[in-house]
């Protein structure tokens, strides 16, 4: 987040060479401050060095059009809190605009941001964007074209998803999406190289995508808050983690016995073997479906198995100490009842209560099995 | 006839003035859990006095220290990011004394857990304490979770621990189960520590 300023500072700094900072304070409750008065106001003031604007003066229309004129070495621009129902062209010119912090506002309307963003100077220079409570209900398509930003936050919106085009946003490392309504996780949130903060918390999500692990640079993840049973086991990967909060999700706390396995059919069968001996195919030997189902095969995590399965497969919960919590649940997916899942690979994690876990697990799983086939 | 006994009422104008009646009303053996809850409700948060000891980290909440009272106790700024919080913790057999200065904070009381550790822990009580508002507690009255729950806003606490203490015990909700953590400083009197940011243990 960016650095905290003192809040109240005096408003409207004096004129002069040098001044870098220019404030606009609240008008006192009542007034709207029309757009002109604004507008007229800014323009008394421009200045070639302005870096700073903030502008806390409720405004009834959209920003000037001279902004860029007016402040073309403008570097901040706040214009938080100020009813802004949509940001227009006028930030299309600002050549070395850096932050804009636009929270609290009426944006999230259609044309709520500029078409040409991704065009304009702003794409290459803009590090910072905080839309933080508006009324977005998806992710502006008009952002995903900000190359070099490093920090978004869309917390307390109205999101549903998250477009799987966030990828696109290459240089990102803070992304904070707290207090929206989403349910899922793209897969390819995961493609973020440089993803360092990820905060999902006061959400409605159910589960997480395996592939997040590849979030590499991964220091901090905020899940609290949310309707998530489990984790997926390849979360302990992640072994940058620092931080991980997981409070106000109904994790489960007891080993969950599995439901009943279902014997793999002959189709999955077959594509095992084919997988696990390595029998060769070409495109042109099988129905297209067939090859397509073949490269859906899932490795078994288990080292010593070396086995794959596609559809037919035993669900195991094992609980794992890993980032400062105790007995996290992590799902496990496995190729039998008879494979047992890797000890966890956590640092931290108490393995003797985990591997006493796992052989009960795998007794009453092939136990299971046989009712299945005998009943 | 009984002698009603007065209790004094302070009012700080600054933070300095408050650090300054703090020292005087600690100085003593005997402290007014009520005297210096209200000290601390008098004095109206004013940025300019603290803004340098809000130093925030990213990826989560900081502990600045202030004043370290004589050895009687410690006062310290709490910097917390949008969705920033504690874990479910104790006192260490010391009093908490937590104010507002910006924003809110969430306090969720919950009830020790059993001896055995195990179930989940009971919430007793919430609430969401406003700017300039003090709140206390110790270990007789409970653990405490506390949390910023804004998502556009973050928030800034000032915390008198007496008498001072440097770790406490993390509670995990789901089953009660207790960790021992050491607390650090990010910043001691506006300076930032180096090498402080130690992994943090204290994760909920």
């Amino acid at each position: 987040m960016e650095p905290q300023e003192a809040a109240g500072a005096a408003g409207g700094g004096g004129g002069g060479a040098g001044l870098l900072e220019l404030e606009l304070p609240r008008r006192g409750a009542g007034e709207a401050g029309a757009a002109v008065a604004v507008a007229a106001e800014l323009e008394a003031r421009r200045s070639g060095e302005t870096r700073r604007l903030v502008l806390s003066r409720r405004l009834s229309g959209p920003l000037p059009a001279g902004l860029a004129r007016w402040f073309p070495a403008l570097e901040v621009l706040d214009v938080s809190g100020t009813g802004l129902a949509a940001l227009g062209a006028e930030l299309l010119e600002l050549p070395r605009l850096r932050t804009l912090l636009a929270k609290n506002n009426r944006l999230g309307g259609p044309g709520a941001l500029p078409k040409g963003l991704g065009q304009a100077p702003l794409a290459r220079s803009l590090r910072v964007l905080n839309l933080s409570g508006n009324r977005f209900a998806e992710l502006p398509a008009a952002l995903l074209g900000l190359r070099g930003l490093q920090s978004l936050s869309l917390g307390g919106n109205r999101l549903h998803s998250i477009p799987p085009e966030i990828q696109a946003l290459s240089s990102l490392e803070f992304l904070y999406l707290g207090g929206n309504f989403i349910t899922s996780i793209p897969p390819e949130l995961a493609n973020l190289p440089s993803l360092s903060y990820l905060v999902l918390s006061d959400n409605k999500i159910q589960s997480i995508p395996p592939q997040l692990a590849q979030l590499h640079s991964l220091r901090s993840l905020s899940l609290h808050n949310n309707l998530l049973t489990y984790l997926p086991r390849e979360i302990l990967n992640l072994v940058h983690l620092e931080e991980l909060s997981l409070r106000g999700n109904p994790l489960v706390v007891r080993f969950v016995r599995d439901l009943t396995y279902n014997p793999p059919s002959l189709l999955e069968l077959a594509g095992r073997t084919m997988k696990t001996r390595n029998i060769p195919y070409a495109p042109s030997d099988l129905p297209g479906n067939l090859v397509r189902y073949l490269s859906l095969a899932s490795n078994c995590p288990n080292p010593k198995c070396g086995g794959v399965y596609f559809d037919s497969c035993v669900r195991q919960i094992k609980f794992v100490d890993f980032c400062g919590k105790y007995r996290l649940p992590l799902m496990h997916y496995l190729c039998s009842p008879e494979c047992s899942s890797p000890c966890s690979s956590a640092s931290q994690s108490s393995t003797s209560q985990s591997e006493s876990d796992s052989e009960d697990e795998a007794i009453v799983a092939a136990h299971r099995m046989q009712k299945v086939l005998l009943g | 006839m009984e002698q009603l006994v007065q209790t004094e009422v302070w009012k700080a104008q600054t933070l300095q003035e408050l650090i300054q009646i703090l020292h005087r009303l600690f100085s003593g053996d005997k402290v007014s859990v009520e005297e210096v809850q209200a000290l601390m409700e008098s004095y109206e948060s004013n940025p300019v006095e603290w803004m340098k000891y809000a130093q925030f980290d990213q990826y989560r909440y900081t502990r600045n220290l202030v004043d370290k009272g004589n050895g009687k106790f410690n006062l310290m700024i709490l910097c917390w990011g949008e969705g920033h919080g504690s874990s479910i913790h104790d006192h260490t057999d010391s009093h908490c004394f937590m104010k507002i200065l910006q924003g809110n904070l969430k306090e969720t009381l919950f009830e020790w857990p059993g001896k055995k550790g195990t179930g989940a822990m009971t919430k007793k009580s919430e609430r969401v304490l406003e700017e300039n508002q003090c709140a206390y507690i110790n270990d007789s009255i409970g653990l405490h979770r506390v949390e910023n729950t804004s998502h556009t806003e973050s928030a800034v606490s000032l915390h008198l621990y007496s008498p001072p203490f440097d770790s406490c015990n993390t509670f995990d909700q789901r089953t009660g189960h207790k960790h021992n953590v050491k607390m650090t400083f990010y910043s001691q009197f506006g300076e930032r520590t180096p090498g402080a940011t130690v992994v943090s243990q204290e994760n909920n």
